[in-house]
């Protein structure tokens, strides 16, 4: 990849990010329900770096939201938690090495792994921050539910954005 | 030493992944309570002056309610001010006002930034107020804002009283419902009834007695327990919650350091 596609990562990033400060997080809807579409550019970031580099972008990013959130450290843990994850859960979703080239979208992998790969994912960033957040199995009913219906929101994010890119 | 290196190579990416979870939990265990840093939180100015443009833009659209709100509260100040005036005790509270720039209500862990700070002589365990009564406590101050801990956080502990007979209790919050909180240590020989009103008890500095909490919403004991289960509903309504006061004991370093020469 070459530095303007890079740009164009970066560029996606800085309006996720927007959109998650400025209306993912006003919105608040439900009480239990706070999707984290931010890893929407973790998950999609294709494959070209180094497994180290990886896993620093992940540190950075869940950094910068945990400053918006007052929660330093509890993003970290699960960007970087899933980073370090997707690489190995790739190649165990796709069989034929050979399909997978470094870009991850609907067109590269199919919808099926696609699925597959950002509901794992999305379930444990989110399982993760709740659970972290709470600090105690005393909350766990309320970290359970909280999870699944904050990663329904996220997982139709990604999946409704991975269709509009593929039309 | 060539095969450490080896080993050190060939699991490098591990030892990364490694490293940067445990920095993330140590990061997580120091700000666990709440967050201690105001350059690494809301409290930061970046931050915060981006929450700032988003409540202006809220602001818009509640102008009516809060005007008519804020004029009700002026004119109820002006006759306190006008009854102190009178008094002229010296007393030595001062009230500092300020508006929220950014706030959750439906977390475990809740939490407030107000556009106020140290410059505005803001400092840790100043108890914060609105017209309707208890909001939270200061925790964390930056230069220009700062982050409050209000009742509707877990770590929360607030010493209160019943406003009718003086009984202390401990008003804590379940994590559930920003309506409501509970009051805890209150011992069941005490007469409580739905509708009591629960005011500030006046022992810890960050606020005066007297300030009102909350409501008795109903009450309850368990078979054996000494104790009772008593819901509260709280005064302030945090999800319209918008401007606040917050209160500036001036004799509050004295009070502290009596306290710890007790210690």
């Amino acid at each position: 990849m070459d530095w303007t596609s890079w740009l164009k990562q970066f560029g996606r990033y800085i309006g996720v990010m927007l959109l998650q400060v400025f209306l993912f997080d006003q919105l608040q809807f439900f009480g239990l329900c706070h999707p984290y579409i931010y890893v929407l550019c973790l998950l999609m970031m294709p494959i070209t770096l180094r497994h180290n580099a990886d896993l620093c972008i992940g540190a950075v990013a869940g950094l910068v939201m945990d400053l918006f959130s007052n929660s330093l450290g509890i993003h970290m843990a699960a960007c970087v938690l899933i980073m370090f994850v997707r690489r190995y859960l790739l190649s165990f979703l796709i069989n034929e090495h050979d399909r997978l080239n470094e870009q991850i979208s609907l067109r590269a992998i199919g919808l099926i792994a696609l699925l597959e790969y950002t509901i794992i994912l999305v379930l444990l960033h989110h399982g993760l921050i709740f659970l972290l957040s709470a600090w105690s199995w005393h909350y766990i009913g309320m970290v359970i539910l909280e999870t699944l219906i904050s990663s329904i929101v996220t997982v139709s994010v990604i999946i409704g954005f991975n269709a509009l890119r593929y039309r | 030493m060539r095969t450490l290196l080896k080993i050190v190579q060939r699991y490098s990416n591990f030892l990364v992944f490694l490293a940067l979870e445990v920095a993330a939990f140590m990061l997580i265990s120091r700000n666990n309570a709440y967050p201690r840093s105001s350059m690494f939180s809301t409290a930061n100015s970046f931050i915060a002056w981006q929450y700032e443009q988003i409540s202006a833009i809220g602001d818009y659209f509640s102008l009516q309610g809060q005007n008519e709100a804020l004029s009700k509260e002026n004119a109820e100040l002006r006759n306190r001010l006008s009854e102190l005036e009178a008094q002229l005790t010296g007393d030595s509270i001062r009230y500092k006002e300020g508006k929220v720039v950014q706030m959750t209500t439906k977390k475990l862990h809740n939490y407030l930034t107000i556009n106020r700070g140290s410059r505005d002589g803001l400092v840790r365990g100043q108890g914060v107020i609105n017209g309707d009564g208890v909001v939270g406590i200061v925790r964390t101050v930056g230069q220009k804002y700062s982050i409050v801990l209000p009742l509707i956080n877990t770590h929360t502990n607030l010493s209160c009283r019943f406003a009718k007979n003086d009984y202390v209790g401990i008003l804590q919050w379940d994590g559930k419902d920003c309506r409501f909180a509970q009051l805890t240590d209150v011992a069941t020989h005490i007469d409580v009834q739905p509708g009591d009103t629960i005011v500030t008890s006046g022992l810890s500095s960050g606020f005066p007695g007297g300030i009102p909490v909350g409501i008795v919403e109903n009450c309850s004991r368990k078979e054996g327990d000494s104790y009772y289960t008593i819901r509260i509903r709280l005064q302030v309504d945090f999800k319209r919650l918008r401007y606040i006061e917050v209160v500036q004991n001036m004799n509050m370093n004295e009070l502290e350091e009596l306290r710890n020469g007790l210690d």
